[in-house]
């Protein structure tokens, strides 16, 4: 069979997985805490026809000075998640949160599994227990009386709130954050939250405001870091390489067919 | 049976390998770092006793294109190239070392600076680089790593380690079959002398006008030969019919 066929049909499927990468990211370009993902290719193995300094004949003398090693085409090999600061937006709500720094908020699921997620739109549920807006409790756990008037969350993660006929507002605990050598290695889960890997190394819980950790803001979301005129350029660059790859099944397909009509 | 057939069968035969080179260059018109391959023919002639009449056709891999590719801004500070002549050096799978030009790179759970693939990225004495935990990193012109380690109290940044930075002649570099950048000379390479840029990555210098004009030549070619594959056919069709019995 045409070799060419087969390389070309890497090359689409690679250009094809590129668009999907590109359209999750504009489909997530309003994701609080979202972080870009960028497909990575690799050139695949490329096979021997002729080796290099092989006998070109029964003449001891001569060799081939180069021979024939033909590419099999491309591969995908991921997608990487792009973990730089997206832009703040200033919300005023209260309980919205945003990570300043390299730090993860820790959410427990149903199961009690930490959970990861940078998007800090918090609020509370019917116990007063600071919940993600999916409703999964923030760890550690942090109670917000019904009566408090108002609440404050500090740039180091300390919770505290006013409480009707006391001028001191009653300190209710303090926010932890997760920190990771390779975020990058992050499971991405959906809804938000990413789990622990292999790849990411185990967390690192501390403070905010401590080493890398970074410091929270109150009354400001994380917005997602999709740079959309970036993502719009690949989706460009992939189309019109999945084009070139189709004329190449199609420059295959015709050398066969004319082979196929003629002989 | 003319040897006419088997001489444009050949023809046929090698247009067809190197269509399949072009559309790999062509596969890889978007992957990060990638070196267009170069094709060529060659004539071989037949050689031992007869005449010297007939003359194969031959497709090679002569070498590898080593021109830059362009520059795409990607602002993440641990993607680097070297924008000039010069490559940095990573440690392939075997062993050895293999160089490239562009590297979207990573640090594993253990700290390792590592590439995108998990082959580890090599500094100036050749050995892999281990990082400690770390707030922010920065790569510098010359490939120096500098940290802000997690546990400082000033945000100063602190030189960790220099990536392995060589320049050699690339006529003497080749490509291997694992897609691999190996320097081939005997001598050790020099540390030093290139410049890298940080936040950036070399895209493929696969010329793709180039390669869709080729594509259509190898596919003309191949037409060709099939037509005298066919005419071949012709000739001994007559030659039957003119030796036939009734």
């Amino acid at each position: 069979m045409n070799r060419a066929l087969y390389v070309a049909k890497t090359g689409l499927e690679a250009q094809d997985f590129r668009l999907a990468a590109i359209s999750n990211n504009l489909a997530n370009a309003n994701t609080y805490g979202y972080k870009a993902g960028r497909a990575e290719f690799n050139d695949l193995l490329y096979q021997n026809v002729r080796q290099p300094g092989a006998q070109a004949n029964q003449d001891e003398s001569s060799t081939l000075p180069s021979g024939l090693q033909l590419g099999t085409g491309v591969k995908a090999i991921g997608v990487q998640k792009i973990h730089t600061q997206g832009n703040a937006m200033v919300t005023d709500n209260q309980l919205d949160v945003m990570i300043q720094g390299n730090g993860f908020f820790q959410v427990l699921d149903q199961d009690g599994n930490i959970n990861y997620t940078r998007d800090g739109s918090f609020q509370v549920n019917q116990n007063g227990d600071l919940v993600t807006s999916a409703g999964h409790l923030v760890e550690p756990n942090i109670n917000i009386p019904l009566n408090s008037t108002e609440v404050f969350i500090a740039s180091d993660g300390t919770v505290s709130a006013k409480l009707p006929g006391d001028p001191t507002p009653a300190q209710l605990g303090q926010l932890q954050l997760a920190t990771f050598i390779n975020p990058a290695g992050l499971d991405s889960i959906g809804q938000n939250y990413y789990k622990e890997s292999l790849a990411s190394g185990t967390p690192n819980v501390k403070a905010p405001q401590t080493e890398e950790a970074g410091s929270l803001l109150q009354g400001a979301l994380e917005s997602s870091n999709v740079n959309t005129v970036e993502e719009l350029i690949g989706m460009i660059e992939a189309q019109r390489t999945y084009e070139m790859n189709s004329k190449a099944i199609k420059a295959a397909d015709g050398m066969m067919s004319y082979l196929n009509n003629n002989v | 049976m003319d040897r006419m057939l088997y001489i444009s069968m050949s023809g046929a035969k090698e247009a067809m390998y190197a269509q399949a080179n072009n559309a790999n260059n062509l596969a890889n018109a978007n992957t990060d770092g990638f070196k267009q391959d170069f094709n060529q023919f060659r004539a071989q002639h037949m050689q031992g006793p007869g005449w010297q009449t007939r003359t194969y056709s031959m497709d090679e891999r002569p070498a590898t294109d080593f021109t830059p590719g362009a520059v795409k801004v990607t602002g993440r500070n641990m993607d680097v190239m070297t924008p000039a002549e010069g490559f940095m050096a990573i440690n392939s799978p075997d062993g050895k070392e293999a160089l490239t030009r562009t590297a979207s790179m990573q640090v594993t759970p253990e700290g390792d600076l590592v590439d995108i693939n998990g082959n580890p990225m090599l500094n100036e004495g050749g050995a892999p680089i281990n990082l400690p935990p770390f707030k922010d990193i920065n790569i510098g012109s010359d490939g120096t790593i500098s940290v802000i380690p997690a546990d400082a109290t000033n945000n100063q940044f602190v030189a960790i380690d220099q990536l392995r930075l060589v320049k050699p002649d690339t006529k003497q570099l080749e490509k291997d079959e694992s897609g691999f950048i190996r320097y081939t000379g005997d001598d050790n390479l020099e540390q030093g002398g290139v410049k890298v840029l940080s936040g950036a990555l070399e895209t493929s210098n696969v010329n793709t006008a180039e390669a869709l004009v080729d594509m259509i030549e190898f596919s003309r070619k191949y037409e060709m030969q099939v037509k005298m594959m066919k005419t071949s056919k012709e000739h001994s069709q007559s030659s039957d019919k003119l030796l036939s019995l009734n």
